[in-house]
């Protein structure tokens, strides 16, 4: 009985331990992006590199803070984000019950396509690309940026939902069906309540991605007022020199909203993915 | 089972149940009428993602495959045919064929760590010897890479990895290593610098997925294997793995897909050097478009890159339909 | 019913994205109701000058011409080249552009830059103010605003600690004065060598600079490439002697422009070839950095005039554009002998303008300095104009680390290069 416990006691610090070792390695960079913020930016090359300076200083998120311009880019960032996390999820839902709850001629073409999509790089497609959204009238505006960022999550937002309504028995929606109300109302009233695990999972997934997008948000716009905060990080980083500690203060900025969200939805978000991906 | 379908819910009805209430509303059953009663609702829910990758993604991909059989494209007004020309111009570049092997070892070290920290982290913060808050707090702290955006990711590693930036710094001090090394300047180092790069910026969502997955797999599974007398690792080998391995496997094969379109991370951390140790299909086609104004050979750089990926797309789908 | 509403909704989703993707379309020519004109304005420079400054020129603009308006669109050096590529590709630049000399030659042969020479003609524009117009094929499409060199900055403090106390002149001199920098130990380095790939720039500035202060040229009379010769032979041989002496910064091979000057604005080495644009900028991160700027160093035996390196803000107008007059306007105002001058003192340049004087008052002392360097020497840059420049530097950047690393001789560098040239000029 002893030994077992001392053997538990041994697991547990052995777990502590490599957690603890784990989270070095993930958290270190951060923390050294973190002190990396406070520093002025003659002190970051300093030797020996320090921790803490004496100079310590909020100046850096007062000069983003205060500036209009950079405002205007976490703005911008939010809209586009959200925009992109709403109407992923509504197309995302429909498609998803098409492909959970009908056959259909083509239906396995169709899915392979969707799927198959994210294997497009997008770096072989700037080019055309560039030129069929001025086409479209869409350079260097939200619609062209959260449409763009939409064919990226959308794939993986479609397999996602699918596997999730798939987990969802069928004679959820058809006792609905039943009683006379049509497969809209079915999806609706029915399937999506209980669905709210997994489309927090896509959510997520999706603001992620859309928030942090780098490529394209470069290249779809040409003015301050469209930008996105990577693209106001890169900024910072300018021909001559980098502003460290104000590169380093947006992208804490930058990974606040994304971290809330995290906080606010793990355990929803754990859980979508484990009745979505999962059992895909 | 090559009837597979995604839709897959056990024992599936002879005919789908969705199709009878709008059936047997439709007035008398014309052929076309009896299709479009059929598929129109599925279609219907389809419809905007079809116009929205037909209009956004079909298309350019067309575009970029006529570009790749023309030559002078977009630089000069009048482009002529040239069949295969541009192929064969990529397909015996050294430096492509040298972007190609450098690719193939960033995505395949990248993945298989992805995958073994993933799996590794996931474990330990699934375990039952922790409390739910201490695992929580660890949770956030493992998410932290996949919170920022790709610019700073290569900013920071840049400021960390310069010769005279704090890792060589910790290396030298504390390491008892002589002198500082050039991580991402030396030719023997800057890929596998890079690549680990990547994987401090990857493996989270790897490590939540498969967290999600550890948390599916019933605890019924594990009485059992201990009932029949297998301890620790008997039980991650028959229970954990064979439960997680579609996980694993479609993360793997996402990953590898991912890993393989990475471009920012490339660019603003070696730009491809030193001495192309460290360039890719995605750098190589990007030079070749943005600086050499190539856009023939990088439209059929872009189309080989396309067929790859789609093989790895090909292994997704079956991957899917197996399910 | 119900179904009914269900398709009008998935209509409705459908109708939503064919209306986002088509609704906003529609040209904007950038000339409105009551007749004026706007025009779009992609540079690089506004952000490298004092806050504000380069809005309050457009002002000023708008105010001499009340017709024509003026919406810069302002990003870094990078972005706004990977911009411009783009919107020629797709015949979409805006009116006026932001011009490096490397880029024109390609921008004139996809036909996305205007024949300025034509708009010079149609505007009477006297042609004899400018002090250089970039032409291609004896078309000029390009007009240099300001002009920055490139001189040897020097830590003062670095090298009197080191015991060096006349600047070095020549490369003797240098490589000493580097070694006894490199001797001072800790992170100390005599010199820094960007190469990193994804912006070449390093082989114009740092590489072939040598090359150009000993009179040298990389190129034939008829714009061949040259590069086996014995004088771009020594240069190669030359930087590979720095190397091998151990007195570059490390990490060269990857270094970026950026690392270049956070590393002598750190004090981590003690000279650098860069901007005098960037004079200000080291200032502002350390102001305690006591530094100076030198001629570069030539070939020990050389007496005559050095060349030195510059690179321009220059300016040009997009083909597509249906202003070019009013665009031309905004040239005009540019090259103008008053506002010339004020915009390259705001820059710490030289201006494009013959007569326009810089008002060195005001100004740092340095500053002086380099015009002194400047006049006494001729500005040089072979890669302005060429074709596919930025590709010429890559591919030059590729062999020359492969000596730097002793994978290859320098002459067999030389003579891959002169191939990989020869195929593009």
């Amino acid at each position: 009985m002893l030994t077992r416990k001392r053997r538990r006691l041994g697991a547990k610090i052995a777990v502590f331990t490599g957690l603890c070792l784990g989270a070095a390695f993930a958290g270190l960079p951060v923390v050294w992006m973190l002190s990396t913020s406070f520093k002025p930016n003659g002190e970051v090359f300093a030797v020996p590199p320090k921790l803490f300076t004496k100079n310590f200083s909020f100046d850096a998120y007062t000069a983003i803070l205060s500036d209009g311009a950079q405002l205007r880019f976490f703005l911008n960032s939010y809209v586009v984000a959200l925009s992109v996390t709403a109407l992923t999820l509504l197309v995302a839902i429909l498609a998803a019950y098409g492909f959970s709850r009908y056959e259909f001629p083509l239906k396995k073409s169709i899915n392979a396509v969707i799927i198959s999509v994210q294997a497009v790089p997008p770096i072989t497609l700037v080019i055309p690309y560039f030129g069929l959204v001025v086409t479209l009238g869409l350079y260097n505006t939200y619609p062209g940026l959260i449409l763009t960022h939409m064919v990226f999550t959308l794939p993986y937002a479609i397999i996602m939902m699918t596997a999730y309504f798939n987990t969802l028995p069928k004679e959820l929606d058809e006792s609905v069906k039943v009683d006379g109300a049509s497969s809209w109302t079915a999806l609706w009233r029915v399937l999506v309540p209980v669905s709210v695990p997994g489309m927090v999972a896509v959510g997520v997934y999706t603001f992620m991605i859309s928030w942090n997008e780098y490529l394209f948000a470069l290249t779809l716009t040409r003015t301050d007022d469209m930008r996105t905060v990577p693209i106001g990080i890169q900024l910072l980083m300018g021909q001559h020199s980098y502003e460290w500690n104000q590169m380093m203060a947006m992208s804490i900025l930058g990974s606040i909203p994304v971290l809330i969200l995290f906080l606010l939805f793990q355990r929803r978000f754990i859980g979508g993915l484990t009745s979505g991906a999962v059992k895909a | 089972m090559n009837s597979a379908k995604l839709d897959h819910a056990p024992p599936a009805p002879p005919a789908p149940v969705a199709v009878v209430a709008p059936q047997t509303r439709a007035a008398p059953p014309g052929r076309a009428r009896r299709f479009l009663a059929k598929s129109g609702a599925p279609f219907g829910y389809l419809s905007p993602t079809m116009i929205l990758i037909f209009v956004l993604m079909i298309i350019p991909i067309v575009m970029v495959i006529s570009y790749s059989f023309k030559d002078n494209v977009i630089v000069q007004q009048n482009s002529v045919f040239v069949g295969f020309a541009n192929y064969t111009t990529v397909l015996t570049d050294p430096d492509f064929l040298a972007a190609l092997k450098n690719t193939f070892v960033f995505i395949t070290v990248s993945t298989v760590a992805h995958l073994v920290l993933g799996l590794g982290f996931a474990l330990m913060l699934n375990t039952s010897l922790l409390s739910g808050w201490t695992k929580a707090i660890f949770r956030i702290i493992y998410i932290l890479p996949w919170l920022f955006t790709v610019a700073v990711i290569a900013v920071i590693w840049r400021l960390m990895l310069d010769p005279s930036g704090v890792v060589n710094y910790l290396l030298t001090t504390l390491g008892g290593m002589q002198e500082g090394v050039n991580w991402l300047s030396d030719p023997g180092k800057a890929l596998w610098a890079l690549t680990f790069i990547n994987i401090w910026a990857g493996f989270p969502f790897f490590m939540i997925s498969i967290l999600a997955g550890l948390q599916g797999i019933s605890g019924d599974l594990y009485e059992a294997a201990s009932v029949d007398g297998a301890g620790p690792v008997r039980q991650f080998w028959n229970v954990t793995i064979p439960q997680l391995r579609p996980v694993l496997i479609s993360m793997a094969v996402l990953d590898l897909i991912w890993t393989s379109q990475q471009f920012a991370l490339i660019w603003m951390t070696t730009g491809g050097g030193p001495l192309n140790v460290t360039e890719m299909l995605s750098t190589y086609t990007y030079k070749q478009a943005f600086s050499s104004y190539e856009f023939a050979t990088a439209s059929a750089a872009a189309v080989i890159v396309l067929l790859l990926t789609m093989v790895l797309a090909f292994f997704y789908v079956r991957l899917q339909k197996e399910r | 019913m119900t179904r009914r509403r269900q398709l009008l909704g998935v209509m409705a989703v459908a109708a939503l994205l064919g209306t986002a993707a088509v609704g906003c379309g529609g040209s904007d020519d950038g000339a409105s109701a009551d007749g004026s004109v706007t025009l779009e304005f992609a540079q690089w420079w506004a952000p490298e000058l004092p806050a504000g400054s380069f809005d309050k020129l457009m002002t000023e603009f708008t105010a001499q011409n009340p017709n024509i308006k003026v919406k810069l669109l302002s990003g870094p050096y990078a972005s706004t080249k990977q911009q411009l590529v783009s919107g020629a590709a797709s015949k979409t630049l805006p009116d006026v552009v932001g011009l490096d000399g490397a880029w024109v030659n390609d921008f004139a042969k996809q036909g996305a830059i205007a024949d300025l020479s034509a708009l010079m003609t149609d505007a009477n524009y006297d042609q004899n103010q400018l002090a250089s117009q970039i032409q291609i094929q004896g078309t000029t499409y390009m007009i240099p605003v300001v002009n920055f060199v490139y001189p040897l900055f020097v830590n003062n403090d670095l090298l009197s600690k080191a015991g060096v106390t006349t600047p070095p002149s020549t490369r003797t001199e240098f490589l000493d004065a580097a070694k006894k920098v490199t001797a001072l130990g800790g992170n100390v380095k005599g010199w820094a060598l960007p190469l990193d790939t994804a912006v070449p720039n390093g082989i114009q500035n740092d590489v072939m600079s040598w090359l150009w202060a000993s009179g040298g040229t990389m190129l034939t009379k008829d714009g061949k490439p040259d590069l086996t010769s014995a004088q771009v032979k020594s240069t190669i041989e030359y930087v590979k002697s720095l190397n091998d002496a151990d007195v570059i910064a490390p990490g060269s091979l990857t270094m970026k422009e950026q690392d270049k000057v956070e590393k002598f604005t750190t004090g981590q080495v003690g000279m650098v070839i860069d901007s005098l644009a960037h004079i200000n900028l080291i200032k502002k991160n350390n102001p305690s950095l006591n530094f100076t700027v030198l001629p570069l160093p030539a070939e020990d035996s050389y007496t005559g005039k050095r060349g030195i390196p510059y690179a321009s803000w220059g300016i040009g107008v997009a083909d597509s554009s249906e202003h070019k007059a009013e665009a031309f306007k905004l040239v005009e105002f540019l090259m103008s002998k008053e506002k010339n001058a004020e915009l390259s003192t705001l820059a710490n340049g030289f201006p494009g303008n013959k007569t326009a004087e810089p008002d060195f008052s005001n100004s740092d002392p340095l500053f002086k300095t380099a015009f002194d360097i400047y006049q006494a020497g001729y500005p040089a840059n072979e890669f302005v104009g060429l074709p596919k420049s930025e590709d010429l530097m890559r591919s030059f950047d590729e062999q020359l680390q492969l000596t730097l690393t002793g994978k290859q001789s320098a002459d067999h560098t030389l003579s891959k290069a002169q191939e990989d040239w020869a195929s593009v000029l």
